[in-house]
């Protein structure tokens, strides 16, 4: 058995002068869950869609259980981004339709969709036609379709946006039992509470590059953690900027500062052998939120010193 | 079943039925009574509109009293040679007296159209005539001549001529012409009503995003071949339902029309004639290849006309393809007919071989050739070129409209690869 699900490398794509993605590789381990995150534009989609063979790239290659995708359709169940369902249709035969085109019987297929449909609370509109429904009650229909078929992979496009948090909860279910079923989730989003809670690996493009792959913690640990420390009342400042990192920042009664893993230590036992006291003191890791918006910033800060230097070489020229 | 068969019926199965399950279909389905109706109410007013002027039309003879049963008697003799659409019109006497007006003011009676008018001697006669280039005029001196050699030969017992009638085995190269000619146009008439559709088929899943779904699930060659199926199986039902109901029509006919009436229909005779008339191949093999031609042509243009909507980008840009298709089928269709009036020339040779008249053109081809071996080669060579034509709508479809494919500018692929192995 293959150790990974997806193996896709240096995949590139340019739209007219655009290249919209920039040699991004992808290796999604067998069974797991795995977040595609970026801001929006930055080709997730794109990547994706060549991913799964929808579009070809213009250089490099994707394999899904080592095959091309094109020969392992009916092992992938695929939300694209864009939704879409024959609105004419019912519920019941649009699941059994997307079931049917994975190669899933007709019947088995409506017979998998009412189970879902009733298991996800959606059992009073399984006869009703898309058209009628509310547009996060459609994407959940489609989702019930994508997976209809049992696939082996799982591949979401933004899932989550559209739902209520009541159906992006259902949502996040869905995907932890599809993950213990044995399959292989790939999704992408740019919120970071889904991924966080969610991803046991992912990979952060921003500017048509993946800019970062490994797991949330890994993510996180890209930033020092933040310290906030609240001496005595009657601690002579002075005395607690000179115990604290330089650049700590003092906002009210307390002070703020980061903190590398390997130094927690040394500093409560600085904290504590000071005599200053400690009426408040929180350690916290930073969230996957930041550490996005850390890389997503680092990567245009990049792109606006490359663009001044550009500028400034044309001027010179 | 292989898996690309399989998906292709499921797309074929959904678009058959979202066709078929809707009240539209059934304004579709009914389209022809309209036709049928519109052609019967435009019929029968050309049809009064001509027996009127019939009715009015005369010509006229200004003869003595003595001359007047000689000169009935030989339009009595002649007129049967004529058929009923080119006899001439009635025959009208006036006794010549001083009071009979002129020839010229006969002709010019107001109420009714006078062809010719005879006047004088037989053997001279003046012949005043409306159209220089008519025959009412010629008939008349033809009615002259008839009465002066009457007269001249006596009594003469009239010829009592026997009619046998050939109704069978009649294999005239013209009636199977015709007949060709009869294949070729159906199978015209039925692809323009029905293979038009496809062009704004994929408008459907391009509009509702389902294009995505459906290119990730299953190969894009079997949604184009799965929805021209699906078509095509919505043409067929056409079809059938309208030789259900022409055969229920037929079958209401022959029991409540009296058998002799209908016999002597002049279109009934046409009829008769047209299936008197054997086609080369025989009617079951040029009733059935007809069939299948029909269904290759659907094919073809339906295939065309599929990738080229594709294509369009909106209803807007759909609705203005339908003059170009119209104009391609009719294109094809005066190619064939041109052929079908032809057989064994260059021109039907063309018109076999080339992909999108070909099978119309095979169809006329059946009428009129008994060689039935190159009827599967031609449904052979129409058939790789639905496979190509769908191949390439594809190709363009991927790298058009979903933008993803490697497309054809493959020296832009070039340029950046080399420009990504510059050193910078």
């Amino acid at each position: 058995m293959n150790d990974f699900s997806v193996e896709a490398t240096g995949l590139s794509k340019y739209f007219g002068d655009f290249k919209a993605v920039d040699n991004v590789s992808l290796t999604v381990p067998a069974g797991s869950i795995y977040g595609v995150l970026g801001p929006n534009g930055a080709g997730k989609t794109t990547s994706l869609r060549m991913t799964l063979g929808i579009i070809d790239p213009d250089e490099g290659s994707s394999r899904i259980f080592g095959e091309r995708p094109q020969t392992v359709r009916h092992r992938i169940g695929y939300l694209p981004e864009e939704r879409g369902l024959y609105p004419g249709m019912k519920a019941r035969e649009a699941i059994a339709f997307m079931g049917a085109l994975r190669g899933l019987d007709w019947s088995e297929g409506r017979r998998r969709a009412a189970t879902f449909m009733t298991e996800l609370g959606l059992e009073r509109v399984i006869d009703e036609k898309v058209r009628k429904m509310s547009k996060g009650m459609a994407q959940m229909i489609q989702l019930i379709g994508s997976i209809v078929h049992a696939p082996d992979l799982i591949v979401l496009d933004e899932p989550f946006s559209g739902l209520d948090p009541v159906n992006q909860e259902r949502l996040e279910m869905l995907v932890r039992r599809e993950r213990d079923r044995g399959a292989t989730v790939l999704f992408s989003t740019h919120v970071m509470a889904h991924a966080e809670r969610l991803c046991d690996r992912l990979a952060i493009i921003a500017r048509s590059q993946r800019r970062f792959e490994g797991t949330v913690d890994e993510a996180r640990g890209l930033l020092p953690m933040q310290v906030r420390y609240t001496p005595r009342a009657d601690s002579d400042p002075a005395s607690v900027a000179a115990l604290l990192p330089t650049g700590a920042e003092h906002r009210g009664d307390s002070w703020f500062f980061p903190v590398e893993d390997a130094g927690v230590e040394p500093l409560l036992a600085r904290i504590t052998g000071s005599g200053l006291g400690v009426v408040g003191l929180s350690i916290t890791r930073p969230a996957l939120h930041d550490a996005f918006v850390h890389i997503v910033r680092q990567v245009d800060a990049g792109f606006e010193a490359d663009a001044g230097a550009d500028a400034v070489e044309e001027a010179l020229a | 079943m292989t898996p690309f068969l399989r998906n292709m019926f499921v797309i074929a199965r959904r678009d058959f039925l979202a066709i078929v399950a809707t009240p539209t279909f059934l304004l579709f389905l009914l389209a022809p009574l309209f036709m049928i109706a519109m052609g019967l109410a435009g019929g029968m007013g050309a049809s009064q509109l001509a027996d009127s002027a019939r009715g009015a039309g005369r010509i006229v003879a200004i003869v003595e009293a003595a001359d007047i049963e000689a000169l009935r008697a030989a339009d009595d003799r002649l007129r049967p040679a004529f058929s009923r659409g080119d006899a001439p019109p009635p025959l009208e006497f006036r006794i010549n007296s001083p009071a009979t007006p002129d020839p010229v003011a006969i002709a010019r009676e107001k109420g009714t159209d006078t062809y010719a008018v005879l006047s004088g001697p037989f053997d001279s006669p003046r012949i005043v005539e409306r159209n220089a280039e008519g025959s009412a005029g010629r008939y008349l001196a033809l009615l002259a001549n008839q009465v002066l050699r009457d007269r001249a030969a006596g009594d003469v017992a009239p010829a009592t001529p026997r009619f046998e009638s050939v109704r069978n085995g009649g294999s005239s190269i013209a009636l199977q012409q015709s007949l060709g000619f009869g294949a070729v146009f159906v199978i015209f008439l039925l692809t323009l009503l029905l293979a038009g559709q496809t062009v704004s088929s994929l408008a459907e899943e391009k509009g509702n995003k389902v294009i995505e779904i459906l290119a990730a699930a299953v190969p894009l060659e079997s949604v184009f071949l799965g929805k021209l199926l699906g078509f095509l199986g919505v043409a067929v039902l056409f079809i059938v339902f309208w030789l259900a109901m022409a055969m229920v029509g037929g079958f209401v006919a022959m029991v409540q029309m009296d058998p002799t009436t209908l016999a002597t229909t002049q279109n009934a005779n046409k009829a008769t004639a047209a299936l008197g008339a054997m086609p080369a191949t025989g009617w079951g093999f040029f009733l059935g290849i007809g069939f299948v031609y029909f269904i290759l042509s659907f094919l073809l243009l339906g295939a065309v006309f599929l990738g080229v909507g594709a294509q369009a980008a909106t209803v807007r840009e759909i609705q203005m393809l339908s003059l170009p298709i119209t104009i391609f089928q009719v294109g094809m269709f005066s190619l064939s007919a041109a052929a079908a009036s032809a057989p064994g020339s260059s021109l039907a040779a063309f018109a076999q071989v080339f992909p999108f008249s070909s099978p119309l053109a095979m169809a006329a081809r059946a009428a009129t050739d008994d060689n039935i071996a190159v009827h599967f080669l031609a449904l052979g060579w129409q058939a790789i070129w639905v496979a190509l034509v769908i191949f390439l709508s594809v190709r363009l479809f991927r790298s058009g409209v979903l933008g993803g494919g490697r497309g054809w500018k493959f020296w832009r692929r070039k340029t950046r690869a080399a420009q990504a192995t510059e050193p910078r």
